[in-house]
């Protein structure tokens, strides 16, 4: 397989139509840019995490990948099968988790997950293990879906996703409504499903589990790619935050490589350290520093400045990525 | 087709069936034996002449005969509104209904095409409403044995009833399908059937009472359900091909618009 999904300048717009037989006066809808030319690739075997704020075109992005929506204009393959034309196959080798999954309340949990593997056609491998993990009794599998709580139906929902073994899962905010301990638990799944030579597609805004789970990482904003990016490069890349209390004459900083932002106050240094820590510990060697911090990179931060960067790029008019 | 589909759909619904169906069969053993109790009574009223002679029909069924009382009992608003809790309700809510739920996304992720969905769900209804029709029949023919006037009842011209009802009920039921399949919301599917059938209902009503309102009759689907002449032997077959066009053209729409359509993120 060459690659799990491939994007190429897909995109998806919505609006700027009229019903066919339409009142003269009735406008046309305005035209939505929900997905402009994006193109990925994410790899077999990876967990692959997708991020952008509410409105960035995530849900439109997995749609297209799934058959529901259809692409104005670009094409995506999904384990190399075309999603315009071999959606039902692609839908047979993967999972899905929608965000804010909808479950047939009427039903117990049992029967739902048996109804949605009859539907797949495939047998529930993983079921056992799964609620397992998870924590779902056979008590509670016999309760109807009604009556669960949100946590209970994520649960369900994380199981009905993944209980086929589906080569390629795409999951939607998979850890809403989990508690820390179930979100810690669904994290090992997802390591052992990667060390199974899984794929994961994973949409989130919960920055900080993006950066524990995933390989690498993509973030559009507006349906634009603004960055496709390995995590660990990412954060490489990103800012800490440099504390130092000084007893002496603070050090200097003047053209030493990746730091910025100098600032002294009553003894109290802050800057911005960036890159490579080399010529920053060089350069306060021998500094009568009492304490010392620097706060580690955080995705949340890349994310942000990421997003200002693009923000003001695209308002300049310039490539956003 | 979808097997797990539609093992799912009977399973749902088949609480409903059991009561609509028991209800229709009530229904259907009520008329004939109202017929067999008063018919004769119903008759010299109206011969009297205290009624117009319009009003001795009702939407092409009366009280003065066994195929009259039966023809009575599938126009009368009883049975269409027990049959439309298939042929409307369901067939409505069959997708948009799902869709407005968000479970149509958790069935859609499945590798089931749409237009299997929509197979599976017109069969399903198809099934129903031959089900609940078979049950009124059932009912009118206890009724007339109830009744001892078993004699006057063609049984061999039953099936025939059946297709006709079934094929009425089906018309809706494509055409709810049809709206479900091309609409995200429930409301404006159910609204736009129910509109037609009460239209229809009207016109043929109208038509039936009232003689300049008669060129009415032929723009609605119930004027092509003929229970009492298919029961008395005189209904032509051509009675059927609007019923079955109507049918074709909504599961024709519906096969195209259904797996073109963008479904978008619930909102």
């Amino acid at each position: 397989m060459m690659s799990a999904i491939t994007t190429v300048g897909l995109t998806k717009h919505y609006g700027h139509r009229r019903p066919p037989i339409h009142p003269p006066f009735l406008e046309p809808s305005p035209l939505v840019r929900a997905l402009e030319d994006l193109s990925i690739d994410v790899r077999p075997g990876e967990i692959f995490g997708f991020l952008g704020p509410n409105g960035a075109g995530k849900s439109t992005m997995i749609r297209l990948l799934l058959g529901f929506l259809h692409p104005t204009a670009g094409s995506a393959s999904v384990l190399d099968l075309d999603v315009v034309r071999q959606s039902v196959e692609i839908r047979r080798r993967v999972g899905y988790l929608p965000g804010g999954i909808a479950l047939y309340d009427s039903l117990t949990g049992e029967r739902l997950l048996d109804y949605l593997v009859a539907l797949t056609g495939r047998p529930p491998v993983r079921r056992d293990e799964l609620c397992d993990r998870l924590e779902l009794s056979q008590r509670t599998l016999r309760r109807l879906v009604r009556d669960y709580s949100r946590g209970m139906r994520q649960k369900i929902g994380i199981v009905q996703a993944l209980q086929h073994d589906p080569e390629l899962a795409i999951l939607d905010e998979p850890t809403e409504g989990l508690d820390p301990l179930m979100q810690r638990a669904f994290y090992t799944i997802l390591d052992d499903l990667r060390a199974d030579g899984r794929t994961i597609f994973f949409s989130s805004h919960v920055l900080s589990e993006v950066e524990r789970v995933c390989d690498r990482v993509a973030i559009i904003r507006q349906g634009r790619l603004v960055a496709l990016e390995e995590i660990g490069r990412l954060l490489a890349r990103r800012k800490r935050n440099v504390e130092m209390r000084l007893s002496g004459p603070a050090p200097r900083f003047d053209g030493v490589a990746g730091v910025s932002g100098v600032e002294t106050t009553d003894g109290l240094l802050t800057c911005h350290l960036e890159g490579d820590v080399g010529p920053f510990l060089a350069a306060i060697a021998g500094a009568a520093i009492t304490d010392l911090t620097i706060e580690p990179a955080h995705l949340e931060e890349a994310f942000l400045e990421f997003y200002e960067d693009a923000e003001a790029d695209v308002e300049n008019g310039l490539p956003a990525a | 087709m979808n097997l797990a589909l539609l093992r799912h759909t009977w399973r749902t619904q088949r609480l409903k069936l059991v009561l609509v169906s028991l209800a229709l069969a009530i229904w259907g053993f009520v008329l004939p034996v109202v017929y067999g109790a008063f018919g004769i009574d119903f008759r010299e009223i109206f011969e009297s002449g205290i009624f117009p002679e319009e009003f001795a029909s009702f939407g092409g069924g009366d009280v003065f005969s066994l195929s009259g009382s039966i023809a009575l009992g599938f126009i009368h608003p009883i049975l269409i509104i027990l049959v439309s809790v298939f042929a409307v309700g369901f067939s409505t809510s069959a997708i948009a209904g799902e869709r407005q739920r968000g479970t149509l996304e958790v069935l859609l992720a499945r590798p089931v095409s749409r237009r299997a969905v929509y197979a599976t769900l017109a069969l399903s209804v198809s099934g129903f409403i031959a089900i609940a029709i078979a049950a009124f029949l059932l009912g009118s023919t206890l009724g007339a044995g109830a009744a001892g006037v078993t004699d006057e009842l063609a049984v061999d011209r039953l099936p025939w009833l059946w297709l006709n009802g079934v094929l009425l009920f089906g018309s809706f039921a494509a055409i709810g399908l049809a709206a479900s399949a091309s609409t995200d919301r429930l409301a404006p599917a159910l609204g736009v059937t129910l509109a037609i059938l009460v239209v229809m209902y009207f016109f043929d009503v109208l038509g039936s009472l009232w003689p300049d309102a008669e060129f009415l009759q032929p723009l609605s689907l119930f004027h092509y359900l003929q229970a009492k002449a298919i029961l008395n032997g005189t209904a032509a077959a051509s009675n059927s091909v609007p019923l079955g066009s109507v049918i074709v053209a909504g599961v024709v729409y519906a096969l195209i618009v259904f797996p073109r359509r963008d479904l978008a993120a619930p909102s």
